[in-house]
């Protein structure tokens, strides 16, 4: 499996995929072939809750291919509890700022064609 | 490194246009040699940038562009860094003639997306962004940007009106620039009131899609002395940041903006207040703000407040986008980077007409590509 595809495989049990780098500890997304602090390519992989906190999102209301029956919906930036770490994601069911106030609980809750699902908690 | 100048510049009028991508590419080309006072043949090399010539059905544009021109036998390189794609080619033009490989080029910009219509474009657009993390999960480029002026608002506690200024400020420039593509003035109440593309950015906050060409003639001091009026690149920076907005430590801040401009400041051994005016990457409001901020003319947090309170304007403290911006001027994505060094040109050489900066010596073009994942900044002289 390429890393995105553990990436994808992790999202879809709620879960975080990341990588510890062996050289400088810093945790960086799995998808990151080299650290980005300290060049090496060692690392070992780590399973994070998919938890965190809307850091920013938008609600599209002109959408690309393929997302016009879901409109509108959020991508969401989402701040990953106990992390420094951020991953962003599709969010349906948001139509107005009220619904997603920034700073609001949310979770990953899959992967499918609209890429990372994250959800409100 | 050798002195590098520019020396003429052309562009087509931006907006929808009928022609094909490599007519209008060869109309600003042939418009930039003739300003130059030069013949094709001082040509010794191209480099050309271009995103979508698929959608025209035109890739490999160099070939055809030089053939057209008279010259096939000179190469040419097509360079794709998104948005960013004209300033990047500019700067590979220059380093090619400041490393003593060509005494004269040509650097030209080209986008023909429109008559491909609101869904393809805004669709392949965002084949621009980290698409694993951000296309793939339905992000367009508003959505990207209106999520950098989310993150603002509520770090910098600005209002909605004060982003709304930029784009009252860039469309009354503009007005005054018969080559941009939205010629008419608007008020904040117009931004206001415009539908949501990607909240919190309305129609008005956002650049349009555009069509439209823009070319410079690159050359050494000594060539452009014998030919016509010119100007010096004084300083050339590039920079990058993380490709997906997560990846970044502030998303109110664009990294390759700052690596870039320190580079081009450095070079040109000038600070920020010794620039007279500025064509900056405006794809939306908020990435105006965001600009003026990181190259240095306000403090992080007060570039919303400035150009609310005026100080971006025409002739104020320091003029953002004379020409109208990607705002009012329009945003075809390849020529964007070149159009902004053909403005610079034409300021410094008293050809800017009705929007002319006053006694401008020194001014700066900044264009990134995606959300400034790639980012070149220039400085220009008058001789
Ligand atoms: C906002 C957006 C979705 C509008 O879509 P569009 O296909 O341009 O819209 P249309 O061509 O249907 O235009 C509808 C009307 O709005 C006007 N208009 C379009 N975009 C406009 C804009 N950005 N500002 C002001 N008016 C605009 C058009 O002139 C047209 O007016 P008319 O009916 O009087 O002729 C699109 O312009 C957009 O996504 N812009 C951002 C482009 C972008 O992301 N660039 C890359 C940045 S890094
Ligand atoms: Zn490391």
């Amino acid at each position: 499996m390429t890393p995105k595809e553990r990436m994808a495989e992790c999202a879809r049990r709620g879960r975080f995929l990341a990588a510890s780098c062996s050289k400088c500890s810093r945790t960086n997304p799995c998808t990151a072939r080299f650290c980005p602090s300290c060049g090496s390519p060692d690392s070992e992989p780590v399973e994070m809750e998919g938890t965190g906190r809307v850091a920013t999102y938008t609600i599209i209301t002109v959408p690309p291919a393929g997302f016009e029956e879901h409109v509108p919906y959020a991508f969401v930036v989402m701040a990953l509890d106990g992390s420094d770490l951020r991953i962003s994601g599709f969010m349906a069911g948001i139509s107005a700022p009220a619904d997603l106030p920034v700073g609001s609980p949310a979770r990953i809750a899959g992967f499918d064609e609209r890429g990372i699902i994250l959800e409100r908690t | 490194m050798r002195n590098v100048c520019v020396l003429g510049a052309g562009s087509t009028r931006y907006g929808k246009l009928d022609d094909s991508i490599s007519d209008i590419a060869a109309q600003a080309s042939a418009d930039a040699i003739q300003g130059a006072g030069i013949s094709p043949k001082d040509i010794e090399a191209s480099y050309i940038a271009n995103v979508f010539g698929v959608a025209d059905k035109q890739v490999h544009l160099g070939p055809v562009l030089m053939s057209t021109l008279g010259i096939p036998d000179r190469p040419s390189l097509s360079i794709e860094s998104a948005c960013g794609s004209g300033s990047i080619a500019f700067r590979e033009a220059y380093a090619n003639v400041a490393g003593g490989f060509y005494d004269c080029v040509i650097a030209t910009g080209v986008e023909k997306v429109t008559h491909t219509g609101t869904n393809w474009t805004t669709t392949y657009f965002a084949y621009c962004s980290d698409f694993f993390y951000e296309g793939q999960a339905g992000a367009s480029f508003p959505g990207l940007f209106a999520s950098m002026a989310r993150a603002y608002i509520e770090e910098f506690k600005i209002t909605e009106e004060d982003l709304a200024a930029v784009a009252v400020k860039n469309h009354e420039n503009g007005a005054k620039n018969p080559k941009a593509h939205l010629r008419k003035g608007i008020t904040v109440e117009d931004v206001m009131s415009s539908a949501v593309v990607a909240s919190p950015l309305k129609l008005y906050d956002c650049c349009p899609f555009s069509d439209g060409a823009s070319s410079v003639i690159l050359c050494t001091e000594e060539f452009a002395k014998s030919h016509g009026k010119y100007v010096r690149v004084v300083g050339s920076g590039r920079g990058g940041s993380p490709a997906a907005l997560q990846g970044r430590e502030r998303l109110t801040t664009i990294p390759s903006t700052k690596i870039a401009a320190k580079q081009a400041y450095e070079m040109a051994g000038i600070t920020p207040d010794k620039v007279d005016f500025a064509e900056v990457h405006d794809c939306f409001t908020i990435a105006e703000v965001v600009d003026t901020e990181d190259l240095g003319f306000f403090e992080k947090g007060t570039g919303a407040r400035a150009a609310a309170d005026g100080r971006t304007g025409l002739n104020s403290d320091i003029p953002v986008n004379p020409s109208g911006g990607l705002k009012s001027k329009g945003h075809p994505i390849g020529a964007t980077g070149i159009g902004q060094v053909a403005e610079a040109y034409d300021q410094l050489t008293g050809r800017a007409g009705e929007r002319s900066v006053r006694g401008a010596e020194v001014g700066l073009t900044h264009n990134f590509g995606a959300t400034g994942a790639s980012c070149a900044v220039h400085l220009f002289a008058r001789p």
